[in-house]
C-alpha cells in the first residue's frame, strides 16, 4: 500500500511529556493509561467482520505513514462498546438497533464489494475499489440485500465515520498531529489571544 | 460509617471540595415535594422550596458528581455525564439527542453546558401578539410577563455570580452583572473583528463562571473544559451552587434514582413517584404531597405519558392532548473558517466572552419573523473532527490532512429562534423499552418554513463575518441545540399544560418546572430563563401554600 504523507506542523510535540505536569490529574492519567495500554480484546464481531471492519478503518481513516504497532487501534474500541451495547442517545428511526445495524452493515459492505467486483470479498479488494464500494455506501447507491435492513446512506454518515473519527481523534497520537493541548486540568491557559500560545502548548516548527 | 447505619435518618453527599456532606434521609416520610430531576429547573426550585422551609426530596436519575475527582479531562471519558439511554429521533429534520443537548446526573445538564447567561426580551413572551397568527405554528403568548420575570432574572444572576460588561446593549436596561467580563479568547476576537468590519454591534457576552473568587470557588482558568465538568468549581453549574444550599436547607439529594411513574389517587390527586434506585430492579415509593416533574423536554412527558393509568389514560395532566406537543430546539447552525493565526480554539470556556443579539428581533425587511443571537463555539478535537467530517463529506486521507490545521479555525454558532408545531412532538415508543423496562421516547421533529428562512440567513450572515474577519476555507455545521416545550404554559387549559406557576391545568398538586414549559423558543440559550421560572415558582409556591391552595 502506498504510504501516505500526513506531515504535522508540531513534529516535537509529545502531549505525553505532560504527564506529570499540572496539566493532567489523577483521574485524567487512569483514562489515558486504559486509552494506552488496555486496548481491549474483540469479543463482539466476529473473525470475518474483523477483517472487513479493519479494511474499512484503513480507508476512512488511514495510517498507511505507520507501522502495525505504531496505529492508533481503532475496531477493538468500536468492538467494546457494541459488546457492552452502550448507546449514544439517540438512534434514527429508519436505523435498526446498533448491534444489529453494525453486522448487517458489514455483511451490506461485502455483498456490494462482491457485486461490484466479480464476487471478491471488500478486505481483498485494492485500495482503489475499496473506496468505490465505501463512496456507492455513502451516497446510498450500493447494490445488496442488507441495505434493505440498514439503510446505507444513514449507516454511513451517522454511524459509522463518526464511531471511527471519534475513536481516533481521542487518542494522544492524533492529537500530537494536530497539535491539541490535551488534558488540561488544574492548570488552564494564560494566552489565549489570537496567534497566543502558552509555554506548555503545542508549538510549532519554524522551516 | 458504622455510626451512621445506628442513625438510619443521615445520609452523606459529595460537597464541591472532595468532602462529605450530612443529608438528610427523607425516603420513608411523606415529604411536601418531590422533584423529578436535579438540573436547571428541579435544582433551583428544590432549594427555594427547601429554604422556605417544605420537606422536599429531588430525584435524579444519574450521580451526584464529585467534581474534584469525577470530571476529566478528556472528551471521551465525560460522556457519563450524557443522558446517552436509547432514544428514537425521526421527523424530516431528526434530532440528534445525547451529547448535545441532554446532561444525566446532578446538576442536569448545566454540569455539561457552556454557561451563556441570557435573559429574555419582553417581546419574546408576546409573540402571538405581535406576529399574529402565523399558519402551521402554534404561536402563543406565555402567561407571564418579562416585568414579572425580571426581579427573578437579577435573583439567578446574583446566585450563579454572571460576568458579564457593565452596559449590556440590547434588551431592556438592566444594572451592571454581578461580576466583570472574562477577557476574549482568539474566537471571541474573531467574532469581534468581523462584526467591527461590517458595523454590527456586538457585545461581551454573559458567561456563567466566575471572572473573580467568589465564596468558597476560585475563577476560571480558562481551562476549556466547560462541556465535559468543571474540575476547578470555578464554573456556575446548578451543582455546585443551588444543590449544596438545597442540601444545606434540608433537602434529599437522592442521586441513581429513575423516576418511572408518577403515582395518584381515587380524586386523581398525585402521591408520590415511583422510582428504581442504584440499577436495581426493585421500585421505590416516595410518597409526596406535591409532584413537581422537571426532566427537560423529553423525559418530562415521558414520565407523564407513562404514569398513563385508568383514570388518566392519555397520561398526566393531558386533557388538553398537549404533553409532549410543540417540541421545539433552537437552530445551532455553526460556521467555521481557517484563520492564519493560531486559535487554539480549544482554549476558555466555549462561548468565547463575545455574542451579537443584533439580529436576535422580528427584522422589517426579512423574509422570516423572530431572530437569532450569534455566539462563539469552541469545539474539541473529537467533537471539531465530527463536525467537520458530516458537515463536508470529509473521510480518507483528505479528513486527517485537513485536521492537521485544526488549531487555525474559528467558529461561531447560533441560537436560532424555532417556531412551536403540533406536527413536532414526543411520544412514547409502542414498542421499544429501556434497561428499566419502560418505554422508550420517539422524538419527532421538522423544521418550518419560516425556521428554514431564518436559518439560511443566520448562515449567511456567519459566513460574512467570518470571511470579513479574515477567515477562508469557509464551511457550515447544519447543528441544534436546547430541548424546549412539550409541557408549554398557558392561561388556556385547552392548549396549554401548566399555567404561569407552573402547576398543571389538570393535577392541582402536580407542578412542571424545567424547559419543557417554554411556550415559544425565544433567541437566547434558555438556562436563565427555566432558573428564572423555577426561582418564581418557588415564591408562588410559598404564597398558593398560605392560601391553603396546595396541600
Ligand atoms: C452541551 C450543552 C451546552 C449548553 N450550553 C448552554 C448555554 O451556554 N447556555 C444555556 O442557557 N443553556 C445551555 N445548555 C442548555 C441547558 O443546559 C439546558 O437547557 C438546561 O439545563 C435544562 O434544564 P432542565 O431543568 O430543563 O433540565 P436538565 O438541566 O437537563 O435536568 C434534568 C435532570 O433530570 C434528570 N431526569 C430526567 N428524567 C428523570 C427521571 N425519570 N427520573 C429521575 N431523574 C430524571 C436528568 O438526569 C437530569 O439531571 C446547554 C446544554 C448542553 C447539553
Ligand atoms: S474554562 Fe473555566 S469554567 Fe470552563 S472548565 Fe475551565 S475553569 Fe471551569
Amino acid at each position: 500500500m502506498e504510504r501516505e504523507d500526513f506531515r504535522s506542523h508540531y513534529s516535537g510535540y509529545d502531549v505525553l511529556d505532560k504527564w506529570s505536569s499540572p496539566d493532567w490529574d489523577d483521574q485524567t492519567r487512569e483514562v489515558i493509561r486504559r486509552r494506552l495500554e488496555n486496548v481491549p480484546v474483540v469479543r463482539f464481531f466476529t473473525e470475518q467482520e474483523v477483517r472487513t471492519l479493519t479494511a474499512i478503518v484503513d480507508r476512512i481513516l488511514p495510517q498507511s505513514d505507520r507501522s502495525e504497532i505504531e496505529k492508533v487501534p481503532i475496531v477493538p474500541w468500536i468492538d467494546e462498546k457494541l459488546h457492552e451495547d452502550r448507546h449514544n442517545g439517540y438512534r434514527y428511526e429508519e436505523l435498526p438497533p446498533q448491534r444489529q445495524a453494525w453486522r448487517w452493515a458489514l455483511a451490506g459492505i461485502d455483498e456490494t464489494a462482491r457485486a461490484l467486483f466479480a464476487g471478491k470479498a471488500f478486505c481483498d479488494l485494492d485500495v482503489q475499489s475499496q473506496d468505490v464500494v465505501l463512496r456507492h455506501v455513502e451516497r446510498g447507491t450500493s447494490p445488496g440485500d442488507a441495505w434493505k435492513i440498514v439503510p446505507a446512506q444513514g449507516f454511513f454518515t451517522s454511524v459509522l465515520v463518526i464511531a471511527i473519527v471519534q475513536i481516533y481523534y481521542a487518542h494522544p497520537i492524533a492529537w500530537n498531529e494536530i497539535g491539541y493541548n490535551g488534558p488540561s486540568s488544574p492548570r488552564g491557559h494564560v494566552r489565549k489571544w489570537e496567534g497566543g500560545v502558552d509555554p506548555w502548548e503545542a508549538q510549532e516548527d519554524h522551516d | 460509617m458504622i455510626d451512621e447505619k445506628n442513625n438510619e435518618s443521615h445520609l452523606f453527599a459529595p460537597g464541591i471540595h472532595g468532602e462529605q456532606v450530612p443529608m438528610r434521609d427523607l425516603s420513608r416520610e411523606e415529604v411536601d415535594f418531590c422533584i423529578v430531576g436535579a438540573g436547571a429547573g428541579g435544582g433551583v426550585l428544590g432549594a427555594k422550596l427547601a429554604e422556605a422551609g417544605f420537606s422536599v426530596v429531588i430525584l435524579d436519575a444519574g450521580p451526584h458528581w464529585d467534581p474534584t475527582k469525577d470530571f476529566v479531562s478528556d472528551e471521551t471519558a465525560s460522556r457519563k455525564l450524557i443522558w446517552t439511554d436509547e432514544r428514537i429521533t425521526g421527523g424530516e429534520d431528526p434530532v440528534e439527542l445525547g451529547a448535545n443537548n441532554s446532561g444525566r446526573g446532578v446538576g442536569g445538564s448545566t454540569v455539561h453546558y457552556s454557561m451563556v447567561a441570557m435573559r429574555a426580551h419582553p417581546e419574546d413572551f408576546q409573540r402571538r401578539s405581535l406576529e399574529g397568527e402565523i399558519a402551521r405554528a402554534e404561536l402563543l403568548n406565555w402567561p407571564l410577563t418579562f416585568d414579572e420575570l425580571e426581579p427573578y432574572y437579577e435573583e439567578v444572576e446574583q446566585a450563579l455570580q454572571i460576568a458579564g460588561p457593565t452596559n449590556y446593549p440590547w434588551g431592556k436596561r438592566r444594572k451592571r452583572y454581578p461580576q466583570r467580563e472574562h477577557e476574549l479568547n482568539a474566537s471571541a476576537q474573531v467574532l469581534v473583528r468581523g462584526c467591527v468590519k461590517l458595523g454590527i454591534p456586538v457585545a461581551p457576552a454573559p458567561i456563567a463562571t466566575l471572572s473573580a473568587p467568589h465564596k468558597d470557588r476560585p475563577p476560571c482558568v480558562y481551562r476549556g473544559f466547560c462541556n465535559y465538568g468543571c474540575t476547578t468549581n470555578a464554573k456556575s453549574s446548578i451543582l455546585v451552587t443551588y444543590i449544596p444550599r438545597a442540601i444545606r436547607a434540608g433537602a434529599e439529594v437522592r442521586p441513581n434514582s429513575m423516576a418511572a411513574q408518577i403515582e395518584h389517587d381515587k380524586r386523581g390527586l398525585v402521591t408520590g413517584v415511583l422510582h428504581f434506585r442504584d440499577g436495581g430492579e426493585d421500585l421505590f415509593r416516595q410518597r409526596a404531597k406535591n409532584v413537581v416533574v422537571a426532566g427537560y423536554a423529553v423525559e418530562t412527558p415521558r414520565l407523564l405519558l407513562n404514569s398513563a393509568s385508568s383514570l388518566f389514560p392519555d397520561g398526566l395532566a393531558n386533557s388538553s392532548g398537549m404533553v409532549g406537543k410543540c417540541f421545539m430546539v433552537h437552530s445551532g447552525h455553526q460556521v467555521f473558517a481557517k484563520f492564519r493565526e493560531r486559535i487554539n480554539q480549544y482554549k476558555a470556556p466555549p462561548p468565547g466572552g463575545a455574542l451579537t443579539e443584533h439580529f436576535n428581533r422580528t427584522m422589517p425587511d426579512a423574509d422570516f419573523i423572530c431572530g437569532y443571537t450569534i455566539e462563539v463555539v469552541g469545539p474539541h478535537p473529537v467533537d471539531f473532527a465530527s463536525r467537520i467530517s458530516a458537515a463536508r463529506g470529509l473521510w480518507g486521507a483528505e479528513l486527517r490532512r485537513t485536521m492537521l490545521d485544526y488549531n487555525y479555525y474559528s467558529g461561531i454558532g447560533i441560537v436560532g429562534e424555532i417556531l412551536p408545531q403540533q406536527n413536532n412532538f414526543v411520544k412514547v415508543h409502542e414498542t421499544e423499552r429501556d434497561q428499566y423496562g419502560l418505554p422508550i421516547p420517539h422524538v419527532i421533529f421538522s423544521y418550518h418554513e419560516n425556521d428554514r428562512r431564518l436559518i439560511a440567513d443566520a448562515k449567511r450572515k456567519m459566513k460574512e463575518i467570518l470571511e470579513a474577519a479574515g477567515g477562508a476555507d469557509v464551511w457550515t455545521a447544519d447543528r441544534m441545540a436546547h430541548l424546549l416545550g412539550t409541557c408549554r404554559m398557558g392561561n388556556d387549559p385547552m392548549n396549554s399544560v401548566v399555567n404561569a406557576d407552573c402547576r398543571s391545568h389538570d393535577i392541582p398538586n402536580l407542578f412542571v418546572c424545567d424547559g419543557s414549559v417554554f411556550t415559544t423558543s425565544t433567541g437566547v440559550n434558555p438556562s436563565l430563563t427555566i432558573e428564572a421560572i423555577a426561582a418564581r415558582t418557588a415564591d408562588r409556591i410559598v404564597e398558593l401554600r398560605r392560601h391553603n391552595a396546595i396541600p
